[in-house]
């Protein structure tokens, strides 16, 4: 087994990573930057160093420096999360070469994946149904103009090396081309240190459905079903949850069988989750493999029964998968809500800042992984995921409810926050119904800011501020009579007229 | 005592009585009998008229930050007028509007130049906060006046990026 586990990660991801190693007994060491001291993966951590100043790229990006922190103190692998350094191929090369574990794919395996330009050519020669686009890396103009032709519009654009919505854009006609694919490229370039981006056909009203893999060292690989992930805004999952209503036993069936081909394709080994769009005729296209714990892991773990963490490390030390596929089951219905340091009323425009106060969600059949505590702050270098409230219950329906009623328990106070509009996504009746594509936001949520207007429980917030604000009044003043005499109540006994 | 709150511009007048440990709350014509248990600093258990809520509550900047099942609120006390005013304010008191971001970020493209005429909707500048770009946009036809930042510098929230001039309604 591992001796000692570096998380190169911060946020509700690293904090995941450090409960699972504290079950398994592996000492736990966390970076963290200037930014990040009183965060709280630092606080969960056995040992925490400092790596660099804010901006990802000299702390969070910076390989030389983690891989040194590593060799200082004795750590012998590495878990990435998602996001920074976690499809890095670059950095997994070189925590091979230092004889450091990588949790996560080797090196050739996640280059591969990695370069959705490449996995797609690859994907095609082993006969995994694909969508409709560009083939090759390009870098002019002109070349993006006549592949955009050949394909149709609207298209796609995608950066190369990386997911999370970043880099991508949809572009409606020719004229918007030019602008999206340089806005597109600066976000790859920011995001991912490589601004690499392609075009693709793009699917109206799909369903993003992705299924969860497993894959030792010694080429077993088994996949834990799918999930849904179709809520999305700015192509960024908000919502996810498992089984998926669009897919019956047949299709899954198919569906799980093409994801453990792609793996073994790409000789893909430890976590992984292969991403597929389900057209509204039932076809669905390989999109790509996220070669990463995912933020929506938790829903396939309260329908399977499975730890992926854990697995991750017991796969990454060297140990047989003991899992069988005609071992896994689904059992009910999981649904994850992601919780971000957003504005949904602003075109979910991050908001920094300080959390004044909070209080988790709890209950039976609901799950929080968070990276955040009441006093704690968000600052503006990093992803704006603070927390995920995920609830499993026997079906959809009492999942649902039971995420309705967990959020409305959940209090963050001092940002904005997704918490209540996610909420309105739950209570949705074409959420209950399961019509769940990914445009789902723009087609049933925009008038949403403009509802709030009548807002439920307006009179109560009204009534709990003028009952504080009448507390504090009273309070001041009789903290001024009684703490803090004036000058003319010290001066004695008033005397008049005599000496 | 009287109370004058806002919520997003708007503002609501509320009448508190307080009398044998119970409120009496006043608004809009409508009445409330209210009583109010603290359960710690930042939570409040709220009977009216006998209905139960928890509100969760904390305060900063002059800025109440309440939740009620799950409703966020961000309520601010209305107040008199008061002298200090930031850039931003005292630009749109002089009916110059300005472009800002709402929080701190990196403009990474100034899509216009001054003297250009813009339309409504069309993009004025790009800021990147948080790993995301965002474009902001001009909500009428304007023409750009002034420019006060270049590509690759550091704004703060609500700073003026660009001021413009409003195009006459025709």
């Amino acid at each position: 087994m591992l001796k000692k586990i570096l998380i190169a990660n911060r946020g509700e991801i690293a904090v995941r990573v450090i409960n699972a190693c504290k079950e398994m007994s592996i000492p736990t060491l966390a970076v963290y930057s200037t930014a990040d001291r009183k965060s709280l993966h630092v606080q969960m951590a056995d040992e925490a160093i400092c790596i660099g100043d804010p901006p990802p790229l000299e702390s969070y990006l910076n390989i030389d420096k983690i891989i040194t922190v590593a060799k200082e103190r004795g750590a012998d692998a590495i878990h990435p999360g998602y996001g920074f350094l976690a499809e890095n191929g670059d950095f997994s090369a070189r925590c091979e070469q230092e004889g450091i574990v990588f949790i996560g794919p080797n090196s050739k395996a996640l280059r591969l994946v990695g370069d959705k330009v490449a996995s797609r050519e690859t994907m095609t020669k082993a006969k995994i149904p694909i969508i409709p686009g560009m083939m090759t890396k390009r870098v002019e103009m002109k070349e993006f103009k006549e592949a955009a032709e050949k394909i149709g519009y609207p298209v796609m654009i995608k950066a190369s090396a990386g997911g999370g919505g970043k880099g991508m854009r949809v572009i409606p006609s020719p004229q918007e081309l030019e602008k999206g694919i340089e806005a597109g490229m600066r976000e790859a370039k920011s995001a991912f240190g490589d601004e690499s981006v392609y075009l693709e056909k793009y699917i109206e009203e799909p369903r993003h459905v992705e299924f969860q893999v497993l894959a030792d060292n010694f080429g077993n690989v088994v996949h834990l079903y799918e999930r849904e992930c179709s809520i999305q805004r700015r192509h960024q999952k908000i919502v996810e949850e498992t089984p998926s209503c669009a897919v019956d036993d047949e299709l899954r069936t198919k569906m799980g069988k093409v994801a453990t081909t792609v793996i073994k394709t790409a000789s893909y080994n430890n976590a992984g989750t292969v991403e597929f769009l389900l057209d509204k005729d039932r076809n669905f296209y390989f999109l790509e493999v996220n070669a990463r714990i995912q933020v929506e892991h938790p829903i396939t773990e309260l329908v399977t029964g499975v730890d992926l963490v854990k697995q991750q490390i017991r796969i990454a030390s060297g140990e047989k998968l003991s899992l069988k596929q005609e071992g896994i089951e689904q059992r009910g219905h999981a649904i994850e809500c992601r919780i971000y340091a957003e504005d949904p009323e602003n075109n979910f425009f991050p908001s920094a800042g300080k959390i004044l106060f909070m209080k988790e969600p709890s209950g039976p059949g609901i799950r929080h992984d968070c990276g955040i505590y009441s006093g704690s702050e968000v600052p503006v270098y990093y992803d704006p995921i603070l927390s995920k409230v995920i609830t499993w219950a026997e079906t959809r329906e009492d999942a649902r409810k039971r995420m309705i009623l967990a959020l409305s328990n959940y209090v963050v106070l001092g940002i904005k926050t997704t918490i209540g509009f996610l909420s309105s996504v739950m209570a949705h009746p074409e959420f209950a119904a399961g019509n769940t594509q990914t445009n789902f936001i723009e087609k049933n949520m925009s008038d949403w800011a403009n509802r709030k207007k009548g807002r439920r429980f307006l009179d109560e917030a009204l009534i709990a501020s003028a009952v504080a604000s009448q507390t504090k009044a009273v309070t001041r003043r009789s903290a001024v009579s009684e703490k803090a005499p004036g000058p003319w109540l010290t001066v004695g006994k008033w005397s008049i007229g005599e000496v | 005592m009287e109370f004058e709150f806002s919520i997003e511009e708007q503002t609501y007048k509320l009448q508190v009585d307080h009398k044998d440990g119970k409120y009496l709350i006043k608004r809009d014509g409508k009445e409330f009998n209210v009583d109010s248990q603290p359960i710690s600093e930042n939570c409040l258990s709220l009977l009216v008229d006998g209905k139960a809520y928890t509100v969760f509550i904390a305060e900063n900047q002059g800025k109440k930050y309440i939740s009620v099942q799950g409703e966020q609120f961000c309520i601010e006390e209305a107040k008199a007028d008061s002298g200090a005013r930031s850039l931003a304010e005292s630009a749109a008191l002089k009916g110059v509007p300005t472009i800002a971001s709402p929080m701190p970020g990196k403009v990474v493209k100034i899509l216009v130049a001054e003297g250009d005429r813009v339309k409504k909707g069309q993009g004025l500048v790009i800021v990147e906060a948080m790993k995301m770009e965002n474009e902001i946009k001009s909500g009428s036809g304007a023409v750009v006046k002034k420019i006060n930042f270049k590509e690759g510098d550091l704004v703060d929230a609500a700073v003026p990026i660009i001021e413009l001039e409003l195009e006459e309604e025709k």
